[in-house]
């Protein structure tokens, strides 16, 4: 959680080349105090520069050393999550003009070109908000580990060189290796739904991000030995069968994950080992 | 007693990247219960943003490569200021570590034969960086996350250490506060490791994350621990210097490892100009050589773009000081250039570079295969750090143990490009090991609570000043552009000491500074606490470049340009003196064994 870690000047007024063009952006952010309280609308208005390469992190770190809205009125400073600033970690998702994404690398100059434009911010609807665009994320965790999305080898393991992989499998595997936990897929997923009550977590959609991180494990040289285990997650309830093919995940993943091919690829994987479990009973 | 929730563990690890989890998951598998507590989310800390690769001689792409070759590089890359027995276990023991994150899952591109494919990075001698793309850090910290979470360890996130508890001299626990709501948790236990990363938010300019306030370096100096060479702060020779809202964030040293070359604003690639002699040997002659290195040729020496990172900082300096810098004040990086050589460049770029080219096309509205990037230095990484046990990790502090950036010694006076990955997962194992060891064997310490109670008030303390007072925000603000200015790239002594009185007003400043509200989700409290920190570390890291009157390394004075010899046998160790005034002092190298002289002398 984050709201004044600047890194950056965009908005301070630092001098730049004097053509740049000033305009004003007026941001429309979803607050909450906490959880399970109501939540409300407030504006705030923000210098910009054209061509600086303002984007909504910058833009909210301004709000935060001047937290006052549109009509005046000072306020507590918003709440939002980040951390890299580059759109590696994916801490800083949210709702942007109703689309999911990093906001890190939503630059200004794209999404609102214009003087007088708005930008609307709302936290994920998906995970329980904490405070106003920070969001609790514990259940993306909670499904990596009820897939079993690891392989349980200690340091008694003798590895000797490590296993060859051809570059083949290596390539299918590296696509899904990019997942950084960030939860658009589950935001957009029209089966993934909001589940305060922990308890409840197990029966619910695992969702796409974690079929891919099981798709990545049973395709791993060592950790294939648990590709059973793994697929007997998915056959169970919340598993493959949940999806309802709305394809939403692959369409927002912002490093383009081919989401619903691991979700095929499952699917096809459970089928198999439903039908020998049929035959031979295993 | 102030209120406060008390929670006991063997072990806890302090930070959640690469060495925090390397820690925690290896004190979990020796039977301790292991308590992991983290600034942030879980899976995005700093290590995340770890782009080249980890060093490891596996000798996979090249076979006269060894452990004997990778120490002689680290030794020679530090100007042998290193703890010489941290650089012969790290490079003895880090092809075991990547294999072992290979088996637990992570994804490294392969060479033809299906083995871990190994780039060229600066100081190097082989193509010796394991990587997957440029984004081997985030598979790290994935596979270690995944790995982790499986383990038992409780994970508390969102969390803020302010000090470290102890039983006499003995290190035993740490006072904490969730972020969310300001409440304050003591953590008891058997042995405590710091995995916190690093100091570049002392800076204007830098390419980390907002958590690295060098928390971890205040906490164990505050808690009695030594700390060690931290006059040697790696600024980055490339990094992002337009558009403002990115300045400083990395550009990997990837994009010269795959044959990215640097240019002035009169086009000329002006790192053939100035040629240490200490890589004359290993440096290419011409363009045409450079090329056929980073192409693979064994028998091309590496073309001048991959010197040590401090040199290649420096020479970047001096262009855009001589008024050859690009319209941004840095200096152009072309990778785009290949279409010359490749004609699949575009797509190899991409394949190569991945991250490279999505960062500067999200984030820059550039296309790196078409056109040159601006770059320029920025804070990166600091070698100085908590003084440790080479084969234990663990600080002049009994019970308390260091791994990662925050640990010092690894890396001398600079350090090499693929070595801080390597650094993580090599001691961060023996630090969780060893913390362990020593949790079993003492058991929890007695945890003086008036202590507690005191710092507890301490921390509070920014609510209950007289209004008026300026923002902990402002102070931050004005720490980072005074450090930038007078103790950054290239330093005096005139502009030093002035940093050391600024540091003493700014300090003056915060003691006053108020957080207006209360503790809930107050982001300039936390602001308030970390900048307590930052000063620590400021402070030291000054102080040092004072007393160190020559340049070596990471260290650059203008006021005393040259290597002095006089200086190449010691190091500088800070502590906090009984009056609480910091100390510097002088320490000798301990004498290398004869075996590890040898290979220096034969690697010259």
């Amino acid at each position: 959680m984050t709201t004044t870690q600047d890194q950056s000047s965009t908005n301070s007024g630092a001098a730049s080349s004097e053509a740049a063009e000033k305009r004003t952006v007026r941001f429309r952010i979803q607050r909450c105090l906490g959880p399970n309280k109501p939540a409300h609308w407030e504006a705030f208005d923000v210098p910009i520069l054209a061509g600086e390469g303002a984007n909504v992190i910058s833009c909210l770190q301004y709000i935060a050393r001047r937290p006052i809205t549109a009509d005046g009125k000072e306020t507590d400073p918003v709440v939002w999550d980040s951390g890299c600033l580059e759109e590696v970690c994916g801490a800083c998702t949210m709702i942007v003009n109703g689309q999911v994404r990093q906001s890190c690398s939503c630059l200004i100059d794209n999404e609102a070109p214009n003087d007088g434009d708005v930008i609307s911010l709302q936290p994920m609807s998906k995970f329980p908000v904490v405070r106003d665009l920070w969001v609790d994320r514990q259940r993306m965790f909670h499904n990596l580990k009820r897939a079993h999305a690891w392989t349980p080898i200690d340091g008694l393991h003798d590895r000797g060189a490590g296993p060859q992989e051809t570059a083949k499998n290596q390539e299918t595997r590296y696509i899904f290796s990019t997942c950084m936990t960030c939860g658009c897929c589950l935001e957009a997923c029209p089966q993934f739904l909001l589940v305060d009550e922990p308890a409840k977590w197990d029966e619910s959609f695992v969702g796409a991000n974690t079929i891919g991180q099981v798709r990545l494990f049973n395709l791993h040289p060592t950790a294939k030995e648990e590709a059973g285990e793994r697929l007997e997650v998915l056959m169970g309830p919340g598993g493959v069968s949940d999806c309802g093919n709305a394809q939403n995940c692959v369409k927002v993943c912002p490093k383009e994950i081919p989401l619903t091919e691991g979700i095929a690829a499952m699917g096809r994987a459970t089928t198999v080992k439903a039908v020998k479990q049929f035959f031979t009973g295993e | 007693m102030p209120e406060h929730t008390t929670i006991d563990h063997d072990v806890i690890v302090i930070g959640a990247g690469g060495a925090g989890l390397r820690a925690a998951i290896e004190a979990a598998h020796s039977g301790v219960s292991v308590g992991l507590i983290c600034k942030s989310l879980l899976g995005k800390a700093h290590t995340v943003m770890a782009e080249g690769g980890v060093a490891a001689s596996l000798a996979n792409v090249d076979n006269r490569d060894n452990w004997r070759v990778h120490f002689a590089d680290t030794m020679r890359g530090g100007q042998y200021l290193n703890n010489w027995r941290m650089a012969e276990l790290h490079a003895k023991e880090a092809p075991d570590r990547v294999n072992e994150l290979e088996s637990w899952g992570a994804v490294f591109d392969r060479t033809s034969e299906g083995k871990i494919l190994q780039r060229n990075f600066g100081g190097h001698k082989y193509p010796r960086l394991a990587h997957v793309g440029d984004r081997t850090g985030l598979e790290m910290i994935r596979t270690l996350q995944d790995h982790a979470i499986h383990q038992g360890i409780d994970v508390h996130m969102e969390v803020t250490v302010v000090t470290l508890l102890r039983d006499g001299d003995r290190v035993c626990g740490a006072l904490a506060y969730d972020r969310e709501r300001g409440r304050f948790r003591v953590f008891r236990a058997g042995a405590v490791v710091l995995a916190t990363g690093g100091i570049g938010k002392a800076f204007r300019i830098t390419s980390n994350s907002w958590e690295y306030t060098g928390d971890g370096h205040a906490l164990a100096y505050n808690a009695g621990a030594e700390l060690r060479d931290m006059e040697f702060v790696q600024f980055h020779p490339t990094g992002m210097v337009w558009p403002p809202s990115v300045a400083g964030i990395l550009v990997t040293e990837g994009v010269r490892g795959e044959g990215g070359i640097l240019r002035n604003s009169e086009g000329q690639r002006f790192m053939f100009d100035d040629i240490p002699d200490l890589y004359k040997d290993q440096t290419a002659d011409n363009e045409e050589e450079g090329w056929r290195y980073v192409q693979g040729d064994k028998n091309a020496k590496r073309p001048p773009e991959l010197l040590t990172r401090d040199h290649v900082a420096r020479c970047i300096v001096r262009e855009i000081r001589e008024g050859r810098g690009s319209p941004h004040g840095g200096v152009f990086l072309d990778i785009a250039w290949l279409k010359e050589k490749l004609s699949n460049a575009e797509e190899h770029i991409k394949r190569k570079l991945p991250s490279m080219y999505h960062q500067f096309k999200e984030l820059a509205n550039i296309d790196i295969t078409k056109e040159p990037m601006e770059v320029g230095p920025t804070t990166h990484y600091v070698m100085g750090g908590i003084r440790v046990d080479g084969d234990t990790q663990m600080s002049t502090a009994p019970g308390l143990f260091a791994a990662g950036e925050c640990a010092g010694g690894l890396h001398g006076a600079n350090r090499l490009g693929g070595n801080s990955l390597s650094d993580l997962i090599v001691f961060g194992k023996r630090a969780g090991e060893h913390a362990a060891i020593f949790a079993k064997e003492k058991g929890r310490g007695a945890i003086n609570d008036a202590y507690v109670t005191d710092e507890i008030k301490r921390a509070l303390s920014p609510f209950d000043r007289p209004t008026g007072g300026e923002s902990a925000h402002q102070v931050q603000h004005d720490l980072q552009l005074m450090m930038q200015k007078n103790v950054g790239i290239v330093r005096t002594e005139s502009e030093m000491a002035h940093a050391i009185d600024a540091l003493a007003q700014l300090r003056e400043r915060a003691a006053r500074c108020i957080t207006p509200g209360n503790r809930e989700y107050n982001p300039g409290w936390h602001t308030a606490i970390d900048l307590g920190n930052l000063l620590t570390v400021a402070e030291a890291i000054a102080r040092s470049a004072i007393e160190r009157t020559e340049s070596r390394g990471a260290h650059f004075r203008e006021d005393k340009p040259d290597k002095d010899p006089a200086w190449g046998d010691r190091n500088l160790i800070i502590s906090k003196g009984a009056d609480g005034a910091m100390q510097i002092r002088q320490e000798p190298i301990p004498k290398l064994p004869d075996e590890l002289g040898s290979i220096i002398e034969e690697m010259k």
